[in-house]
């Protein structure tokens, strides 16, 4: 399985504006220590191997879309935040290289961060596409529907070529889709959200985002424990602190990257994935919530299997 | 992990020993809420003194949370004496933000 990630950011997208790239220049500059560089490529050399990912990367802001290859060579799909859109142009490229046409989605729920980059889908202009959406929420048709309606977007549902199906399925019972088997589990968020198990040759992927492990139910959460287990790969919600979590942001349907270091040694899997960032965190502040994660995983790992913690960022590419 | 309590001066003391773990945290939650409950009838604070505890992870934290919720906002919850593991827990938690904590019992006492 390939898992790769078109959209990593929460809530809102956002993009970097010239004084965070201006400072990220200064910074490689000034780490350089005024070396001289035959070419860009020996200069892109030393920044790869020298600065840290905050400096000479960047983490992105599209919002959430993340992409599975495996299966039966169907497009497998999580979420179609504002990511989707760079991925639906890819995935012309790829069918014109003699990739299937056919899209299977699983929405892990229907706020429009995680709805949004749909619009700009070029793949449901293509007569030939067949787009198969599958969610826990019944109403996820009408989502989608509803913002093609002219008051938001100037090009109505029945403009779209595309072929599409919409199907629904309840919590706790596996099905084939894809050449996968996939299962799903309610999340506490506002309408509720699903997180999605991802299962192929022996690998299992989670697709977690949008869910409150809350305050007051944390015996609710063997059953995610139960959900995660022995995962290869879990992504899960890191958007705030746990005190943020048990705050001013209760309620507001996130997680913290520290419950989801504790789930993944509960469940015995094998690596975290940080997702759904916060929109107002540079990539410094990202970078220092991926290094505290990996220190605090370090520090109440026990008797618990080593868990590689990964930060995600739009474009990262995660073999399984 | 295990749990004590005694009364230092106005202050009523808790400590846990060992490490508060995904089999010990409904037990340090349940005497958490037990001594926070015995503080606010006592008119007292709570010092949660964390010099024997090795470490606990956020079921522990969150814990903390639900027995600050279970006083009243006169029952103010210290933690003291935490080892430098619990120290860099409480600051990638952020609950050094929403706790007061102090570096030894004597200095919340």
């Amino acid at each position: 399985m390939l898992v790769r990630f078109w959209g990593t950011r929460g809530s809102l997208p956002v993009a970097l504006r010239s004084e965070s790239i201006q400072a990220k220049i200064a910074k490689a500059l000034v780490a350089a220590g005024g070396r001289t560089f035959s070419d860009e490529a020996a200069a892109a050399d030393f920044a790869r191997s020298k600065l840290d990912f905050a400096t000479f990367g960047a983490y992105g802001g599209a919002t959430s879309c993340v992409e599975i290859e495996a299966g039966d060579g169907s497009f497998v799909i999580c979420d179609m935040g504002s990511g989707l859109r760079e991925f639906g142009l890819d995935s012309f490229r790829r069918i014109a290289e003699g990739h299937s046409a056919v899209y299977h989605f699983f929405l892990s729920h229907l706020h429009w961060d995680h709805i949004m980059g749909f619009p700009f889908f070029g793949p449901a202009f293509n007569p030939n596409a067949t787009i198969i959406v599958h969610s826990g929420h019944p109403d996820a048709e009408e989502a989608l529907r509803r913002q093609q309606e002219e008051i938001s977007f100037p090009v109505p549902w029945e403009w779209l070529k595309a072929r599409f199906e919409f199907v629904v399925h309840a919590p706790g019972e596996s099905f084939e889709a894809a050449g996968l088997t996939v299962s799903l589990t309610t999340q506490h968020h506002s309408h509720d959200s699903y997180g999605f198990r991802f299962e192929s040759g022996g690998k299992a992927v989670i697709y977690s985002t949008d869910s409150e492990h809350k305050v007051d139910n944390m015996a609710s959460e063997a059953a995610f424990e139960a959900f995660f287990r022995g995962a290869d790969l879990v992504i899960c919600d890191t958007m705030y602190s746990l005190g943020d979590t048990a705050s001013l942001k209760q309620d507001w349907g996130h997680s913290s990257n520290v419950v989801a270091v504790d789930l993944c040694h509960g469940a015995d899997a094998r690596r975290l994935v940080l997702f759904h960032h916060e929109p107002t965190y540079s990539d410094e502040d990202i970078q220092r919530m991926h290094n505290e994660t990996i220190r605090y995983e370090e520090l109440v790992r026990g008797e618990s299997r080593p868990l590689e913690v990964i930060c995600s960022y739009d474009g990262l590419e995660v073999t399984v | 992990m295990e749990w004590t309590v005694e009364t230092l001066g106005d202050k009523l003391v808790g400590k846990p020993t060992g490490r508060v773990d995904e089999a010990s945290w409904e037990l340090f939650s349940e005497s958490l809420i037990d001594a926070v409950r015995a503080a606010k009838a006592a008119g007292a604070s709570l010092v949660v003194d964390l010099s024997s505890l090795d470490y606990m992870v956020s079921r522990g934290l969150r814990a903390l949370t639900l027995a600050k919720r279970e006083g009243d906002p006169d029952t103010v919850v210290i933690l003291a004496a935490p080892n430098e593991r619990m120290r860099e827990i409480l600051h990638i938690s952020r609950y050094d933000k929403m706790f007061k904590v102090v570096d030894s019992v004597a200095e919340a006492v």
